[in-house]
């Protein structure tokens, strides 16, 4: 009994899911998977909006399924939401934002890495 | 030598961190929530009143009016109302248009009914479509509109505090 109950409750999952975003083929269910997973829930404090069970969240999952539906692609849909709530509302960071992160390591490196090979060189025998 | 070297390293090293962490702390923190401020108000075009009737796109293009995203399960709305019905009465050429977010025409006129009613009329956004292209997060929210143009956006409650600090002064 309890098996069946079980399975009748992954059944009725299973169908809820597939009618919340009908027209959608299974690529554009990972896309919207994908942009999900990187689109912050915009009140919460954190979290992406397919963690968030906010009405925004389910707003804003719903109106990304349309736009894949209408024909836009990934990058078009994260500058729509960006435009919208801000680079606040993207979970991906871009490379560019973070220059200093990035470059600082690589600078104290490379400036190690040229006085020891001076320092080498130079050093008397 | 050795010494002198090291420590010429370490002086660069350090350097290298201090103007780094000078160009950090001057970079604008852009991690919060965009406002919608300086954006141009959307087309209400084929938008209904609570009433029924259809809205003019027209009056949100000129003069000042105050848009307040409310509903009748919002909590903070009710605590937000006779804030809003003290500015109606101050602010007698001001606009107050309601955008009923996301509830039923009977509950939102039982809400005003009991409350009172500071809005010119209220939008009847039940889906929460044109909310969203607004760029509401929630309810509530309060937006100035200057001929058109989003010249304020308050997300969360208005009181005397936030008024005397970010609308007054366009008045």
């Amino acid at each position: 009994m309890k098996y069946f109950f079980s399975l009748i409750l992954l059944l009725t999952l299973i169908c809820q899911t597939s009618q919340l975003y009908e027209g959608l083929s299974d690529k554009q269910l990972e896309r919207l998977e994908h942009i999900s997973e990187n689109i912050r829930c915009p009140k919460c404090s954190y979290g992406n909006i397919n963690s968030s069970n906010a009405q925004i969240s389910r707003d804003l999952k719903e109106e990304i399924a349309q736009l894949i539906i209408e024909g836009y692609q990934d990058d078009d849909i994260f500058e729509i939401m960006e435009d919208r709530y801000g680079n606040y509302i993207n979970l991906q960071t871009k490379p560019k934002d973070n220059l200093v992160l990035y470059l600082l390591p690589l600078a104290i490196l490379v400036i190690s890495i040229l006085f020891v090979t001076i320092y080498t060189i130079k050093k008397p025998k | 030598m050795i010494g002198r070297l090291f420590k010429i390293i370490f002086l660069v090293i350090f350097f290298l961190l201090i103007v780094s962490m000078i160009v950090v702390l001057n970079t604008p923190k852009t991690a919060s929530i965009k406002t919608q401020d300086g954006k141009t108000f959307p087309d209400t075009t084929n938008l209904r009143q609570l009433n029924g009737e259809l809205v003019n796109p027209l009056e949100f293009t000129e003069g000042k009016i105050l848009v307040n995203i409310w509903a009748s399960w919002c909590i903070t709305c009710l605590v937000e109302h006779p804030f809003l019905e003290k500015i109606s009465q101050e602010y007698p050429d001001l606009k107050l248009v309601g955008i009923n977010y996301k509830d039923t025409i009977s509950k939102a006129n039982n809400y005003l009914e009991r409350n009172g009613d500071p809005f010119m009329y209220s939008i009847f956004d039940n889906t929460g479509s044109f909310a969203l292209k607004l760029g509401v997060t929630g309810a509530p929210e309060t937006f100035l509109i200057i001929d058109g143009v989003i010249v304020e956006h308050r997300i969360g409650e208005v009181n005397r505090v936030i008024w005397e600090q970010d609308f007054e002064v366009f008045f």
